[in-house]
């Protein structure tokens, strides 16, 4: 049996009002990788911020072992130095510096006189990517013209070349692209030969049972249960320990009747700015039907974002096409159109294009719709209507806030979510398009949503749900398009539509367009 | 009158928007001081420099200073608009030399002030705004760019319409606006029509938040109250006891009222927060960015540009070197009254704080005879020291 590296006892965090972390216990052996699960708020990332040394010894109780010792780093340098690296969801690289400069950030080669030995730099990192077998990009290669899995290799690389025998993975593959995701579980696999001890942070079941080792699950900052060993346990009961109850009905999905034509899609092009000449969504045509949700798939850059938000009016420049509405071709030259005509879009992004972190729940829900709870002309705020208003969306989305001037900046995130959702509900919208909905947040929240749907569609708003999780994508929707490189490559009926099948059109292995 | 600007904004039932809320059990004084910090540098300063002078805390010198202060003061109410969408004019101070300049050229023409001073705020504050507004919304160009070039064009052409020479005003009229005073007892009346709309607000606020839920919260109360007894008592004395109220401090009172009254209770004001809190999210959100970004441009522009005929007309002439620097010290305030440089957060009532501060600052120091070498030092370190207490305050 492989050596106990890492050994959590006891840890105990607390902020103002909030015990962040309650008596976590687990311990991670060499050569292995221990899944870490729990939902947004379970205290994975607070955790992790006490092993890294961010949170110092003594604003947390409890000890922390590596190999056996005692360790109470004082700042983020000695975690470091324990041999500990944390790769976080948000890399931290110099966009405008080589791969080699970023892995021996502050760590240069240097002659006597101060100056950077580059021939050593790149050839040590050329070392290191050789270690990990990659052979893709090279050190003298920009960060910012690699992809993201590749800017995530770099994160290895660096955290290799500190000679890191704990590797902490923050959610890493939640913006990789399939075949970056298989490139990143190479590289685990030959990790653990080389006998790293890796934490995996992840919400992605699938995942999980192809690489993990072991498991261990936190939910309110406590750990549930034992560590457990992938083979003697299943995916449910993980979701059972996350969750801390039974999800009955993961897909409530209602069946209703396909209404008429409501929102049609014309030859719509977007065009790419940074490389003229080339097209982000090229020449997309279909309709969306009232009574169904329409779902949109296919591979993380293939175009999904660029065809919701060209339809919403957000690049007015580079998009081409008609846009019809119960057959009255709309004029959306910006999103402010779009609204006005009766479309909504929940982004992608809900903190870089969806919240006002720094303002109010009341704030963020009525920004998008202020005539609603304003005089027409002076534009002078009712307070108390728009209380109500507000107060009402709150009670029927269930978002968990003591007051509805609480910033929404301090909710978790699938109360967030809900926010933004009470936001778009208040524009009445007739057409309702949202772009990953359920991304990053907690199991309970994402059934809340789909029942949200459900409710929609049934007061005849048109639905369309991008996602990139196949099972809420078969689970929910009535009818799949799936997008390849900005083309429309196929369009399923929900019956027909499998796994497998949608995979192959996403990935461009399956030409042309099913009926 | 300046002060009752300041403490009615303090009760205004927006000034949670941008203010740093009560942190509840922790040690009450200190977070008042937090919470208070301006308002309470500001007292300090006027009870010591009370102290070290007899002829500051008078009548007539503090009637004074509030007249210098509207100047200053009603260019930053648009500073803080403009810094609320994190954007930033450099041009007003020459926007104030050169509607100087154009409105006395106009006077001397032969036009009749009710003529001349609408056409100068439409020419020179219409005219400069839209076009700062058009570069910065239309093209993304930095405002402080734009508007740094703005800062010299104006200039140029204050000094090209007057030939580099001060121009005199005959008209009898036109020195009003910005040195006559509303006689005393008028004063008297209109401060008292104001104590009773302020006892009202706060008594329907305080009635309001019942109605809704929210908790009152105590010591906020009683400090707005106090800050308003305060600042009336000192209004009723000094107007009262010297000439009236005078015309340019009317006139801000009012122009701070409806800035604190737009930011805190219109669409135009929550888009303000918005865009400046996240501008893509405000697109998305189908918040006009175009037009309200040329709006606050626009409001600024003509903002300063009254402020320039103001100092006109209480100069009785104009000359092309008025307001160089100006937009510093309106910068100054805005930053001084606790809104963010980043966007996003801040309020009109700290800007009137802020431009009070340094106007007491001013006015303190001329009067001790402090050189005005040293004052620019003195000036250049408070505000440096503002701006760390709000960033150390915000860390926490």
């Amino acid at each position: 049996m492989s050596e106990v590296v890492l050994k959590m006892h006891n840890i105990i965090k607390d902020f103002p009002g909030v015990r962040a972390l309650n008596n976590v216990n687990f311990e991670a052996r060499s050569g292995e990788l221990l899944a870490l699960m729990g939902e947004n708020g379970a205290g994975k990332s607070t955790l992790m911020k006490v092993l890294s040394g961010v949170w110092p010894y003594p604003t947390y109780e409890g000890d922390i072992y590596i190999k056996g010792d005692r360790k109470r780093f004082a700042n983020t340098k000695e975690a470091e130095d324990a041999g500990i690296a944390i790769i976080y969801q948000e890399l931290n690289l110099i966009p405008g510096l080589t791969v080699a400069e970023n892995i021996f950030l502050d760590r240069q080669f240097v002659d006597r006189f101060g100056k950077i030995d580059w021939q050593r730099t790149y050839s040590e990192a050329q070392k290191l990517l050789d270690d990990l077998g990659i052979t893709d990009f090279k050190p003298t290669d920009m960060v910012q013209n690699i992809t993201v899995g590749k800017q995530q290799m770099v994160e290895i690389a660096k955290a290799l070349s500190i000679n890191a025998e704990i590797l902490v993975l923050d959610e890493p593959t939640s913006a990789l692209t399939d075949k970056e995701v298989k490139d990143l579980f190479r590289i685990i696999r030959k990790l653990k030969n080389d006998n790293v001890c890796m934490c995996y942070i992840s919400h992605k079941m699938e995942e999980i049972e192809q690489i993990a080792d072991r498991v261990v699950v936190l939910r309110d900052g406590q750990t549930i249960g034992d560590v457990t060993p992938i083979g003697d346990i299943t995916l449910d009961q993980i979701i059972v320990r996350m969750v801390g109850r039974d999800i009955k009905d993961m897909f409530p999905k209602k069946q209703m009747e396909r209404g008429a034509a409501s929102l049609e899609v014309k030859n719509l092009s977007v065009s790419n700015p940074d490389v003229p000449g080339t097209y982000k969504v090229k020449n997309a045509s279909f309709t969306a039907y009232k009574g169904e949700i329409l779902g949109i798939s296919g591979l993380m850059g293939a175009g999904r974002t660029e065809l919701v938000e060209g339809i919403f009016g957000a690049y007015p420049q580079q998009s081409t096409g008609e846009v019809l509405l119960n057959g009255v071709k709309l004029d959306i030259k910006s999103p402010k159109d779009a609204i006005d005509s009766g479309i909504a879009l929940l982004t992608e992004d809900r903190k870089a294009l969806g919240l006002f972190l720094n303002e109010s729940i009341s704030f963020n829900t009525t920004i998008s719709s202020l005539e609603t709870v304003s005089s027409k002309i002076l534009g002078i705020i009712n307070e108390s209507k728009e209380r109500q208003i507000v107060g009402e969306y709150v009670r029927q989305l269930g978002v968990k806030t003591p007051s509805i001037d609480t910033l929404i900046g301090t909710l978790s995130g699938g109360n967030q979510q809900k926010v933004v959702l009470g936001k778009w509900l208040n524009s009445k919208p007739e057409v309702f398009i949202l772009d990953e909905p359920t991304r990053g947040i907690d199991i309970g929240a994402k059934v809340e949503i789909y029942k949200l749907l459900n409710y929609l569609v049934d007061q005849g708003v048109t639905v369309i749900m991008i996602s990139s999780e196949l099972p809420e994508i078969l689970g929910m929707c009535d009818r799949i398009l799936v997008l390849c490189d900005g083309v429309i490559v196929s369009d399923f009926e929900r019956n027909k539509a499998k796994k497998e099948t949608i995979m192959a059109y996403a990935t461009g292995s399956a030409k042309g367009r099913a009926k | 009158m300046t002060d009752e600007s300041n403490s009615a904004s303090l009760t205004q039932p927006g000034a949670s928007l941008g203010g740093g809320g009560s942190t509840g059990k922790e040690n009450h004084i200190l977070s008042f001081i937090k919470d208070n910090a301006t308002l309470i540098a500001l007292f300090a300063l006027v009870i010591a420099f009370s102290f070290a002078d007899d002829a500051f805390f008078t009548a007539r010198n503090l009637s004074n200073l509030s007249r210098q202060v509207t100047i200053i003061g009603i260019i930053a109410v648009g500073m803080t608009m403009v810094i609320l969408i994190a954007g930033i004019d450099l041009s007003v101070g020459s926007v104030v030399g050169l509607s100087a300049v154009v409105c006395t050229l106009l006077l001397q023409a032969g036009l009749s002030v009710w003529v001349a001073i609408p056409l100068t705020l439409l020419i020179v504050g219409g005219g400069i705004g839209l076009w700062n507004g058009y570069w910065v919304a239309k093209f993304n160009i930095p405002p402080f760019i734009i508007t740094l070039g703005m800062l010299t064009i104006a200039r140029g052409l204050a000094l090209t319409l007057s030939g580099g020479s001060a121009i005199p005003v005959t008209d009898s009229v036109f020195p009003i606006f910005g040195g006559a005073y509303i006689p005393p007892m008028a004063s008297g009346v209109v401060l008292g029509v104001f104590v009773i709309l302020s006892v009202f607000s706060v008594f329907r606020q305080v009635q309001q938040n019942r109605q809704y839920g929210i908790a009152v919260n105590k010591r906020e109360l009683i400090t707005n109250a106090l800050v308003l007894i305060g600042g009336f008592a000192l209004a009723f004395y000094v107007f009262t006891g010297y000439r009236g109220i005078p015309m340019p401090v009317a006139i801000f009172a009012f122009i701070a009222f409806a800035g604190v009254y737009i930011l805190n209770n219109t669409r135009f004001g929550r888009r303000l927060y918005a865009l400046g809190g996240n501008e893509d999210a405000a697109r998305l959100s189908g918040i006009n960015v175009f037009k309200t970004k040329m709006t606050v441009y626009t409001t600024i522009s003509v903002l300063a540009a009254l402020s320039g005929i103001l100092l006109a007309s209480r100069l009785n002439g104009a000359s092309p070197n008025l307001g160089i620097m100006f937009e510093l010290d309106a910068i100054a305030a805005v930053v001084i009254g606790g809104t963010s440089l980043a966007g996003g957060s801040g309020r009109v009532g700290g800007t009137v704080i802020g431009a009070l501060l340094i106007g007491v600052l001013n006015n303190g120091m001329s009067l001790l005879g402090v050189v005005t070498f040293y004052q620019l030092i003195i000036k250049g370190l408070i505000i440096i020291l503002a701006v760390w207490f709000d960033v150390i305050q915000k860390r926490k």
